[in-house]
């Protein structure tokens, strides 16, 4: 078995007396589509904090690509390869598409600037960026939307968009949250398609709480109740767990 | 008298001002807390008070100063609903600097306003004769009136803490402080209580300034002098928290009382010291508990739009023809015998390039530095310094000060910019105000007085001008030192601002840009935030210190009020005048503002109020400066059709790309 792409071990974040994840052992395998799903509360979005880096973890490590980023901010975890999405759109939205996504292509590369570079050079010279930028922008179908303002892109562009700058950052694994929360039934298809379009062949972790969704996209579903791991295993699996039927489905489908 | 009775004195002093400042300090807190305004204009207020009250008690004599103290608070708190209603209160929902810029605005109306009705001069306010006796207590005798204030002020903190915990007016004002949108969903019309609250934290103000006024005189500068140490105690204390307000009131009395006693040198520096000290330590103040409503506000920050009916073209010629006119000024000045024209522009290349700095950090990485002063005057000093110490050559003594202010920046934000909002804008101002105490208790910096007489050279190593001797005639017209010196400025700051403008379209830049659309989608491609900002920071305060060097050059002296922090306010003021973000607008604010000033000053004696009013008018309805103003006129839907048919509108400015 090769080794997991990413990997908590002991995982705990405590908020004063609040256990929020209690001790959450989870090993997600290169490749695959991992889907963490829980009632309210169940400690689903502190987890994904855990693992952006937004928050520090009171017990436990956080391993990535056998690398431990357990005390890594943010920006160093996404530099190892470690994307993510945002729930809200969330885009540089007074800048161009094309721009959009040229600071995230510029992100992977900006290290090996040289400073003359850095702070004189015209940002939209650099041939490596500018080339990755329209690779991405192809990728994504907006290549023929670069010039136009962020702000001015049609709510489903924006989606695409907010996917392309992921994208950009050429992830090993990308962290989506609720990527589709507030949409209707037609758009989560669309924005599931989307993803599946252009970040197949990455490793994806989504966070949701949208069963039926899950339950299609995922190779694998950890469930979490109660800041704890539950149950873990392929949908058809964790469908049939009667633990998971008593604590999730039971609470919220019956 | 013996040691014990001396010390209990000095208390029982620092307690006295201590009680003011609780006063003070537990208004400013609530406004904050509950609204997220930083009211610079609380001072005012505050003085507005003590103003009330000296007119309502002098005629009536007697029982006059009861009356007064009643009185005076509640029209104060009348003139804070009006100042909520009128001007705050259309400022909801954008970031809260525009708070600043608007509260800033006011301090300069009601200063003025304040000077015109009573005059320049401080005045005695007598105490109430009940009250003005010593009386013997536990051994020793000491003044009434003191205790009368520490009792009056302890019963108004007091009464304001039931207010707060125990009435229906104080939850709701403490749940909309945590949660405003919920506060508004449960039916409760919350704008009337933002009124309310600005009306009663004035009057507290007003409270505090009648009491002081007593102690002390009214002056028209009281305000000015206790709105900095008023903010460092609602800092301290913790931003919204009333509890801080109330300890970290005494406190600074206390220590500021016994330090002027007993370490007469840390007088006017402790107090930022230890703010200093609690907010690196502690950045939620010492009984703050959250970050404070401000940080997690939507409100938008408001940049420039400039160029949206000005291509970029054309934007480049009129830069162009500006800078063309700029080198011609010095010629058409000695024929037309207008000379002052070419001190103006002086004037205003200096601020224009200040201006800019500013742009760089408060435009562009979204950082508030309500200190920026400092660079503008460690500039200046370190620039005579180096003059008076080491060389006569200008240029020897600017690249010292770029250099002292780009590493008291990188010293400054190391510490800060971790903490964001509202606490960077606190610590800056904190650092200048350090300074600007410091410089008077030095005889480097020559003190109260400054450094002054500076010979300087525009030259290395004996090879160059010396503006003092050089003079070439030219048939009508003289090209003699002063004009060189003029020649030299636009030189460096035209040469500054090409180089902000690079460094903008640089991937440094770009990220900055970044930073200021959506700092948290940033840090998530994985760019360090914190770093890019310390690094803008950096250049900003480098050139900063630029501009205050050219000054100190120019004019061959420098003193403490260069590092005052209405120069803070100021240059922020001009910045969003013009219309941040956008590099040349802040300059074209510096021109405006400055040129302003100096044509409504030579006028009009009440000049600060036209000023003050005019900031208030922009900042409500042109956020976005003045290079928005062709924007906003295309928009407009009557007189938008003229220029609309003539120019094309759907170029949307983005720097990267023109």
């Amino acid at each position: 078995m090769t080794e997991p792409i990413l990997q908590t071990t002991n995982l705990t974040k405590e908020f004063g007396k609040l256990v929020a994840v209690d001790d959450v052992n989870l090993e997600v395998e290169r490749g695959e589509f991992r889907s963490l799903i829980g009632p309210n509360g169940a400690g689903k979005t502190t987890t994904f904090n855990l693992l952006t880096g937004a928050l520090r973890p009171t017990n436990g490590t956080v391993t990535f690509n056998g690398e431990d980023v357990t005390g890594l901010p943010p920006h160093e975890r996404v530099r190892k390869g470690l994307g993510r999405s945002f729930q809200i759109t969330n885009i540089f939205s007074g800048l161009t598409v094309r721009e959009n996504v040229r600071l995230s292509a510029q992100a992977a590369q900006h290290e090996g600037f040289r400073p003359t570079e850095e702070f004189l050079k015209r940002a939209n010279t650099f041939e490596e960026v500018n080339a990755h930028t329209q690779r991405v922008l192809d990728r994504s179908g907006l290549s023929g939307r670069g010039e136009e303002v962020a702000d001015n892109l049609a709510y489903g562009d924006k989606r695409r968009l907010e996917i392309a700058i992921v994208l950009a950052t050429d992830p090993d694994m990308v962290l989506l949250d609720e990527p589709t929360a507030g949409m209707s039934a037609e758009e989560t298809r669309a924005t599931m398609d989307l993803i599946d379009e252009v970040l197949s062949d990455r490793t994806l972790l989504l966070i949701e709480h949208d069963i039926d969704l899950v339950m299609r996209v995922s190779d694998h579903i950890t469930v979490l109740h109660r800041g704890a791991i539950l149950a873990e295993g392929t949908p058809d699996e964790v469908s049939e767990d009667p633990e998971v039927r008593r604590a999730y489905f039971g609470g919220v489908e019956a | 008298m013996s040691v014990a009775t001396a010390v209990a004195e000095q208390v029982l002093n620092g307690l006295v001002v201590g009680m003011v400042y609780v006063l003070l300090a537990a208004g400013l807190s609530i406004i904050f807390g509950v609204m997220d305004v930083i009211n610079f204009a609380h001072g005012e207020l505050f003085a507005l008070g003590a103003y009330f009250a000296f007119a309502i008690a002098g005629p009536l004599g007697g029982a006059g100063f009861w009356v007064a103290l009643v009185v005076a608070p509640l029209l104060v708190g009348v003139i804070g609903m009006a100042i909520e209603r009128l001007t705050v209160k259309r400022l909801y929902g954008r970031d809260p600097l525009y708070h600043i810029l608007l509260t800033f605005g006011l301090v300069l109306i009601i200063n003025d306003l304040i000077t015109s009705v009573w005059g320049k001069s401080a005045q005695p306010f007598p105490i109430p004769a009940a009250l003005d006796q010593p009386i013997a207590l536990f051994g020793f005798t000491y003044s009434m009136y003191n205790y009368a204030i520490i009792v009056i002020g302890s019963v108004l903190a007091l009464g304001t803490w039931l207010l707060l915990s125990r009435t229906q007016f104080g939850m709701i004002i403490r749940a909309g402080s945590e949660d405003r949108e919920m506060v508004r969903n449960l039916g409760i019309n919350i704008d009337r209580y933002y009124t309310l609250t600005f009306g009663f934290g004035a009057a507290l103000a007003g409270v505090a300034g009648i009491v002081l006024g007593a102690f002390q005189n009214v002056s028209p500068t009281m305000g000015n002098a206790v709105i900095i140490p008023a903010f460092v105690i609602v800092v301290l204390g913790g931003l919204g928290s009333f509890r801080g307000a109330v300890a970290g009131g005494l406190f600074v009395g206390l220590v500021q009382t016994l330090a002027r006693t007993y370490t007469p040198f840390l007088e006017g520096l402790i107090v930022f010291l230890l703010m200093i000290v609690v907010l690196v330590v502690k950045p939620t103040g010492l009984f703050g508990t959250s970050i404070g409503a401000g940080e997690h506000h939507d409100g938008a920050l408001l940049h420039g739009a400039g160029g949206g009916v000005l291509s970029s073209e054309t934007r480049a010629k009129l830069g162009y023809a500006a800078v063309g006119v700029l080198v011609l000024v010095p010629f058409l000045a000695e024929l037309t015998g207008v000379t002052y024209s070419v001190t103006l522009l002086e004037d205003i290349l200096i601020w224009a390039l200040f201006a800019l700095s500013l742009d760089l950090v408060l435009g562009y990485a979204g950082l508030v530095s309500l200190g920026h002063t400092l660079f503008y005057g460690v500039g200046a000093y370190a620039s005579v310094l180096t003059l008076i110490h080491i060389s006569p050559s200008v240029f020897v003594a600017l690249v010292v000060a770029v250099i002292v202010c780009a590493a008291i920046a990188w010293f400054v934000g190391y510490l800060s910019i971790r903490v964001s909002g509202v606490f960077f804008a606190m610590i800056t101002l904190g650092f200048a105000e350090l300074f600007y105490n410091a410089v008077f208790k030095f005889d480097f910096t020559g003190g109260s007085d400054g450094l002054f007489g500076v010979d300087v050279f525009y030259g290395l190593a004996g090879l160059g001008i010396d503006p003092s001797e050089f003079e070439i005639p030219l048939g009508l017209f003289v090209f003699d030192g002063g004009i060189v010196q003029y020649y030299f400025l636009l030189a460096v700051v035209v040469g500054s601002y090409l180089l902000a403008r690079r460094l903008i379209r640089a991937p440094f830049g770009s990220v900055l840009q970044a930073i200021r659309e959506s700092e948290d989608r940033a840090s998530f491609i994985g760019y360090d935030v914190t770093a890019y900002k310390r690094r803008a920071f950096v250049v900003s305060g480098g050139l900063a210190g630029l501009a205050g060097g050219l000054f100190a050059a120019n004019n061959g002296y420098v003193a403490p009020s260069f590092l005052h922090w209405i120069n803070s306010g100021e240059v922020i003021v001009m910045t969003v005048l013009g219309g941040m973000g956008t590099l040349y607008g802040p300059m074209i604010g510096a021109g405006v503002f400055v040129a302003a000033e100096d044509i409504l000053s030579s006028y009009i004696d009440q000049w600060q109020l036209v000023i003050g009013v005019l900031f208030v008018l922009f900042v409500i309805f042109v956020p976005r400066g003045l290079v928005s103003l062709p924007q906003t006129v295309a928009d407009h839907p009557t007189f938008g059709s003229v220029v609309r048919d003539q120019t094309k509108v759907t170029e949307t400015e983005v720097e990267q790309h023109d």
